[in-house]
């Protein structure tokens, strides 16, 4: 349901504004808006603009430090206030962590990228000294390290007659096998030859190793590489130890870096508060929505804080339209973590339904109705209890784990009433029987089961699209009451014409039709046959639950007949377990995009309205979530 | 050509057309909403919606090939 809203004023005198924000933020009931009366003056937006700016300053400073640290999992530490010397202070320190953080990072990176060379450099070194038979000397034949990136054998072949041309019998190339980066070269030729032998290789795109002028561990390929190894090691060392450090800092000033941000964002929210008052030479006037159940309480909370210098008065509804009052939803506890399937859309408007309860026992019956089968409800349902476990209350993976174990236990119930485990694998193992009917023969009435609902689903957003519409637009309730009606005419001349009502009840919905179609005509206008069609085809739409739900327990089936088609016993096992793998996945995600459509396209289209404004009240950021929701107002 | 032949043939027919129809209108809804996505995140509940939104056709071709198969005592 939505929460009833009151419009509030509240007035006091002017030198005391400052003081009344300070209450209504503790008190985090009210949602401001900027006074509607005419004659009053608007605070100026200019109003606490330096300390504004300053805080801004101060929070960009901290939000870089916080992205510069490796600052997680950490509970803040919020001070209680926060003087202008305390921001100057944070703020320095802010920015003395942050450019330690990011010359931290920065050796870190950099000292990584020496320690990747040395890995590619190794990997070469270890490839050359295989093509080596002796290490390169100094009696004038000078080495050539290559990489042959491309073309297998075919490149290697080219390249050994380009130099065959150029220098005939005068060189040696070796070329190693092709891993990685490519094949690994060596050649090696006389000094002189260097000219000609550098025009073939930048002719042919063979890229050339600049091996360091100095080697490590003496002239060897072998000593190099050892020496090579033991720095990289170091290096890798050095950048564990300056994570440790940037670690270190992270832990020390985390809390504390948090805290203070929380602590800026609601002192900014509470400059944005006051300009939203407005003033006379004297006084103050804020005004504002507020839940009807927590009205007492701010009423007591001001008088209590002001006595008679202020007063709240609470606006008459006359004076104000319901599409102008925010929207809080407000559902039992078993009905709440469907809010978020709702608040998919854009909220409700004010004043009219919240359809929330409706989707918490349509959606997982139509997801059962789907998918059922006992073991694909179990294993959902453990699925929803591990995501339960670890997610974080009120976030909005603990809403996703509540809804998929209403739809699992769901499942687990229509598993029994079909008798599908596993598809039949529960009737050939258990002996288990369906309680109502076997799905998977029973296919019209299987059909008969889904239309049937959506008779159901139509006709309950018909109703509720009348009962909301019945105070402002009686018209409009009328011809969702009019479209109810015949679509249970239809449904019967229907059900009498194939003999499941008896035949009398045909002749009457038929003459019913007849009568009802002319007014609904006068009371829709000409368009409304086109509706009346669209809602047949919608109640039809419903037949996807027959469609999917067939599909499922065919592919579980032909999943355990293939145990007995593959040669090995263990080996179809197996083929069939990960078939009923693919179908279990497709059998949570086929339901949950068709139950959603099925709602938003079939159900909310009879009455829902969207484009309420979210309820934020203002009041003291404490989490980062809230820090979050207040900035984006 | 004997009458389960014809009727297997409507069967088919009546599921694979709206098939290839809900294909071909997925494919451009999909290629619109990727880009609509790319630009406004916050609409992919909409474009969930809009994605499956032509599957009603198939679902339709589906009742009525069911329709035919078990009338023509095929099923």
């Amino acid at each position: 349901m939505i929460l009833t809203m009151s419009r509030v004023r509240i007035l006091g005198p002017r030198h005391r504004l400052s003081e009344m924000v300070g209450v209504l933020q503790d008190a985090g009931t009210v949602h401001l808006t900027r006074p509607s009366a005419e004659a009053l003056h608007p605070v100026p937006e200019s109003l606490h603009r330096d300390e504004e700016s300053r805080l801004r300053e101060a929070l960009e400073n901290v939000e870089a430090t916080l992205e510069a640290l490796p600052v997680q999992d950490v509970q803040p530490e919020i001070p209680d206030a926060i003087s202008a010397e305390d921001l100057r202070r944070w703020e320095q320190l802010a920015e003395r962590l942050r450019r330690r953080a990011e010359d931290l990072t920065g050796r870190a990176r950099e000292l990584e990228r020496r320690a990747v060379d040395l890995d590619r450099f190794l990997d070469l070194f270890r490839r050359f000294g295989d093509l080596l038979p002796e290490e390169p000397g100094n009696d004038g034949v000078r080495s050539w390290f290559l990489v042959l990136r491309t073309g297998g054998s075919d490149s290697t072949d080219r390249l050994r007659g380009a130099l065959e041309e150029k220098l005939g019998e005068g060189f040696e190339l070796t070329v190693g096998e092709e891993r990685g980066e490519g094949r690994a070269a060596v050649l090696r030729a006389s000094g002189e030859a260097a000219r000609g032998i550098d025009d073939v290789l930048s002719g042919a795109g063979v890229e050339e190793v600049g091996l360091p002028t100095r080697l490590p561990g003496g002239a060897s390929l072998a000593g190099a590489t050892d020496a090579m190894r033991e720095r990289r090691s170091e290096l890798r060392d050095k950048v564990q130890r300056l994570e440790r450090e940037r670690q270190g800092l992270a832990a020390e000033h985390g809390p504390g870096l948090l805290g203070v941000r929380l602590a800026i964002r609601d002192r900014l929210a509470r400059i944005e508060a006051l300009r939203t008052a407005a003033r006379t030479d004297r006084a103050f006037v804020l005004e504002g929505w507020v839940p009807e159940e927590e009205l007492d309480g701010l009423r007591q909370r001001i008088e209590n804080d002001f006595g008679d210098a202020a007063a709240l008065e609470k606006i008459a509804t006359e004076k104000w339209r319901g599409e102008q009052a925010p929207v809080a939803l407000s559902n039992p506890r078993i009905f709440r973590p469907f809010e978020a399937v709702t608040r998919m859309l854009p909220l409700p408007t004010y004043g009219s339904i919240d359809p929330t309860p409706y989707v918490a026992v349509f959606f997982p019956m139509f997801f059962g109705i789907i998918l059922g089968d006992v073991a694909y409800g179990l294993t959902l349902g453990a699925l929803a209890a591990w995501l339960h476990h670890r997610s974080d209350a009120d976030s909005i993976l603990r809403s996703v784990s509540e809804v998929a174990g209403a739809c699992a236990a769901f499942t687990v119930v229509f598993g029994f009433v079909y008798g599908e485990f596993l598809g039949d694998l529960g009737h050939r193992v258990f002996g288990l029987e369906p309680l109502i009917f076997d799905r998977e023969d029973a296919l019209i009435p299987f059909l008969g089961l889904a239309v049937a609902l959506g008779v159901v689903h139509v006709l309950i957003g018909f109703i509720l699209g009348a009962v909301s519409s019945v105070r402002d637009e009686p018209r409009e309730a009328v011809g969702r009451g009019l479209y109810a009606l015949m679509v249970v005419l239809v449904a019967v001349a229907l059900l009498a014409a194939v003999r499941i009502l008896p035949g009398a009840f045909f002749t009457p919905a038929v003459v019913a039709l007849l009568v009802a179609f002319p007014v609904l005509i006068i009371v829709e206008g000409v368009l409304a046959p086109v509706e009346l069609i669209s809602t047949l085809g919608n109640v039809l739409s419903y037949a996807r639950i027959m469609a999917l739900g067939t599909a499922s327990v065919v592919m579980a089936v032909v999943a355990n007949e293939l145990v007995g088609t593959v040669g090995s016993a263990l080996v179809g096992a197996l083929f069939g377990l990960l078939f009923h793998l693919v179908n279990f996945a497709l059998g949570v995600f086929g339901p949950t995009i068709h139950g959603l459509r099925l709602h938003y396209v079939e159900f909310f289209d009879k009455f829902y309205s969207p484009g309420g404004e979210q309820y934020r009240p203002f009041r003291h950021v404490r989490s980062e979530d809230r820090a979050a929701a207040s900035l984006d107002t | 050509m004997n009458d389960v032949f014809w009727l297997t043939l409507s069967a088919a027919l009546a599921v694979g057309i709206p098939a290839l129809a809900t294909a071909w209108a997925q494919s451009k809804i999909g290629s619109s909403v990727a880009a609509t996505l790319a630009e406004k995140p916050e609409l992919s509940t909409t474009a969930i919606l809009m994605i499956a939104i032509p599957e009603t056709m198939v679902v339709l071709g589906f009742v009525v090939a069911l329709v035919i198969m078990l009338q023509g005592g095929g099923g």
